[in-house]
């Protein structure tokens, strides 16, 4: 090991009290889980201001580091320096600091609608290689990233989800296989509206306070006042 | 260890409120069914008939003592409004014995039921009508009009009818051609099974064994097919055989229904029966039915029309136009092998027979054999693997079920939300819970929205929640509340079309007044567009209530 990378290292400047020591095996014991400042009260059994003071000089001292929980971002919760925050702590590969990485889904989003459109028909393994092939993103997806970014856009009906027939467009695609199409008509329409939602009844917050003869009735209600405004 | 949310006292009070209405109600009419029914029974026929009616929906089978202890209306009031809804197809009535009290020997009493649906059918005429006229054209539509105008008519009423209608037109020497045309056309609609006999007047029910009682009464709700209205209706019902047939000398008044009076739905054991409070129209039905065979429109088939309609327009959308060709061939094809309306499969068919079909359509003729087999597998129909016979059946439910379920999901896209538009189709997807973190990751929503978005779906009844306590922390299970929320959809239909129907009345009361104003006065362009304006709104009301009511059909008759 050369030196430059010994002195790299971090090297404690400041001499750990027995409460340090206490704090920092049980966030070590809890590896890449991190654990939460109560959590840690609770299982020390020291005061919040000891604890607090350690937390502050093992911090200073980097021997652990300050994690954002994604499920619990209101919650602080510390990890040993050594260890890296599990999947349940980060929310996952689709998370950034605790936050969801919407910017990244939605841009995924769209280039896999736009290779769909492409290649009218696919799987989920065609649109992995298209990515892989053309190099569409600065960052590597995985194969289950781009599965679970079809799924949504199947639950967004943006494309639907169909088996290979193994006829016409799906000769290439075994029979019985899952692939991604886009819906017929146009994409951009969204969902097909439906009879109820028409009507201003249909999406009305107060249909269950209206009767006919009620202080909210069909013939003095504003909504419909406003629909058929010519 | 579970703890079940549902059972809030909020939720039990509300569920008991609906469960105790379904148990009172003959065939579990949600609770704006019935105000839609009554208020089209009160339009069509005055506030008398719609009270009687609206005893009979809401109170289930009475008779005419019964509904006159209910209503408080004089025994006339009564009988009248009965025989309106029974000529309108809306009541049905039959016989019953009940057992004599205090060693007094049974009797026999007359019950009157409300027929819902066909109330309800009233509404779509304008629909059945431009089905026939696009069928057969203006004369069948002339015979069809006088039927949904009058309830019930004989062939004789139907001729003379058509006599006075075309009084100046037609002369002495044309009268046997214009018969024999009106004859034809009768025809045609009763082939079509557009048409039927009517049911018998009053069928009698022959009392159920003691053991069979107390198995129905066990089976209560939820086994319509056992209920005393269920037997009235298939007792009633005229045999297949005899549904549809014209009888070619039936145009005399001596035609008589030989065939009816003989079957076993119309027997009535005249010597033995006491007769009740009805006792003077009953029998005065009873003359009429013995001098001319009764006929009237048969909603099933212009059901049946309009659900091959609605699967027609979903696989066209959902799929493409080739889908729709093919499926509307199926149909054809088997239009006289369906036995019910509610069909869960198409009749079996040959490839090669739904190709013939299809070919005779204009857009079909293009057709390969290889594209509608294609077209058929992509609607869900498995290649044979082995045989000579391409034999295939379309699963017309998961059709019904996908179009109910769009419904449902466009009303909470427009309601809640895209993300919760999101949540709500991956738990309608399967009838599986799903716990909080899975539905979050899977719909890309934070987890801290996905659960407000879960607890406001949850309030109105859309899921049921079940929360898990295990190893110190809480797990919430989602799972979609199927039946309760397309039955609140359903109710929430028959809600808007009462209220679109009540706005019509409401702006045709408000057109009087500025029409009265402008009598005699010249019409200038401001009054004009006033007209305008006023014919915009019917048409815009009309068509609203026209397409509410496909998805009406589309949730309770489909």
């Amino acid at each position: 090991m050369s030196l430059l990378n010994k002195r790299k290292k971090p090297e404690p400047k400041a001499v750990l009290v027995e409460s340090d020591r206490k704090v920092l095996e049980v966030i070590k014991s809890k590896k890449e889980m991190a654990i939460w400042s109560r959590d840690l009260k609770m299982e020390t059994n020291l005061s919040d201001v000891v604890i607090s003071k350690s937390l502050k000089n093992l911090l200073n001292s980097s021997l652990i580091k300050e994690v954002v929980h994604a499920q619990q971002k209101g919650r602080k919760h510390y990890i040993a320096a050594e260890f890296e925050p599990s999947k349940e702590v980060t929310g996952g590969s689709w998370y950034v600091n605790g936050d969801l990485d919407t910017a990244f889904i939605d841009q995924l989003k769209d280039l896999c609608l736009k290779i769909i459109r492409k290649l009218k028909v696919v799987t989920a393994d065609g649109v992995y290689d298209f990515f892989k092939t053309n190099r569409l993103t600065n960052t590597d997806c995985t194969s289950q990233q781009i599965s679970e970014i079809l799924r949504s856009m199947v639950l967004d009906n943006m494309i639907i989800d169909v088996k290979s027939t193994g006829l016409g467009e799906y000769h290439s695609i075994p029979i019985g296989k899952l692939c991604y199409r886009c819906p017929p008509g146009d994409v951009n329409q969204g969902p097909k509206k439906g009879a109820l939602v028409s009507i201003p009844c249909g999406v009305c917050p107060r249909i269950r306070e209206c009767t006919p003869d009620g202080l909210i009735s069909p013939t003095t209600c504003v909504y419909y006042n406003k629909w058929l405004d010519f | 260890m579970f703890r079940d949310i549902n059972a809030t006292p909020r939720r039990r009070g509300r569920d008991h409120c609906r469960t105790k209405f379904s148990a009172e109600t003959p065939d579990m009419t949600s609770p704006y069914g019935i105000k839609l029914s009554v208020h089209l029974i009160s339009t069509y026929f005055g506030d008398i008939v719609s009270k009687v009616c609206e005893c009979l929906l809401r109170k289930g089978t009475l008779s005419h003592a019964q509904i006159m202890h209910s209503t408080e209306l004089s025994k006339q009031n009564v009988t009248n409004s009965l025989l309106v809804l029974i000529q309108h197809n809306c009541v049905q009535s039959f016989a019953i014995q009940q057992p004599g009290g205090f060693g007094e020997p049974p009797k026999i009493v007359t019950k009157y039921m409300a027929l819902h649906d066909n109330i309800i059918h009233h509404m779509r005429f304008p629909k059945f009508l431009s089905i026939v006229s696009n069928e057969f054209g203006q004369d069948c539509t002339e015979i069809f009009e006088g039927l949904l105008q009058h309830g019930r008519l004989s062939m004789n009423q139907i001729m003379d009818r058509h006599k006075d209608k075309h009084k100046a037109l037609v002369t002495d020497g044309e009268n046997s051609k214009v018969t024999s045309t009106l004859h034809e056309n009768f025809n045609k609609l009763a082939q079509a099974r557009y048409i039927e006999r009517c049911p018998a007047h009053e069928p009698f029910l022959e009392p159920v064994e003691e053991g069979a009682k107390k198995r129905m009464a066990k089976s209560k709700i939820g086994d319509f097919s056992q209920t005393l209205e269920a037997r009235a209706l298939a007792a009633a019902a005229p045999m297949e055989s005899i549904r549809f047939l014209v009888e070619t000398d039936a145009w005399s008044n001596g035609a008589l229904d030989d065939d009816s009076k003989n079957s076993p739905s119309t027997k009535i054991p005249g010597e033995k029966r006491k007769h009740d409070s009805l006792e003077p129209e009953t029998e005065s039905w009873a003359t009429n039915k013995n001098k001319e065979i009764l006929w009237r429109v048969n909603f099933e088939e212009f059901v049946r029309r309009l659900r091959h309609k609605s699967c027609v327009s979903h696989v066209t959308t959902r799929m493409d136009s080739v889908a729709g060709i093919v499926l509307t061939a199926i149909f054809e094809a088997s239009r006289k092998d369906e036995t019910k309306v509610k069909m869960e499969k198409t009749v079996p068919l040959l490839l090669e027979t739904i190709f013939e079909e299809a070919m005779k359509s204009e857009e079909g003729r293009s057709l390969t054999l290889g594209r509608v087999r294609g077209s058929l597998v992509q609607m869900g129909c498995e290649l044979p693997t082995i045989g000579i016979d391409e034999i295939y059946s379309i699963d017309l439910k998961t059709i019904i079920d996908k179009a109910q379920t769009l419904e449902v999901e466009s009303v909470v896209l427009k309601k809640y939300g895209r993300e919760a538009y999101r949540i709500f189709r991956l738990l309608s997807e399967s009838e599986r819970s799903f716990e909080t973190d899975k539905i979050s990751a899977t719909t890309f929503v934070e987890k801290k929205d996905a659960l407000k978005i879960l607890f406001q779906l949850w309030k109105d009844d859309f899921l049921h929640m079940e929360r898990i306590e295990a190893q110190k922390t809480e797990i919430m299970l989602w799972k979609l509340n199927k039946r309760s929320v397309w039955e609140q959809v359903l109710d929430d239909m028959y809600h808007a079309a009462l209220n679109l129907k009540l706005r019509l009345v409401h702006e045709l009361e408000q057109a009087k007044d500025i029409l009265r104003v402008l009598k005699g006065k010249s019409l200038g362009d401001e009054v004009l567009e006033k007209r305008r304006r006023v014919g915009d709104k019917w048409k815009v009301l009309e068509a609203s209530l026209m397409i509410l009511d496909d998805a009406i059909m589309l949730f309770h008759h489909f």
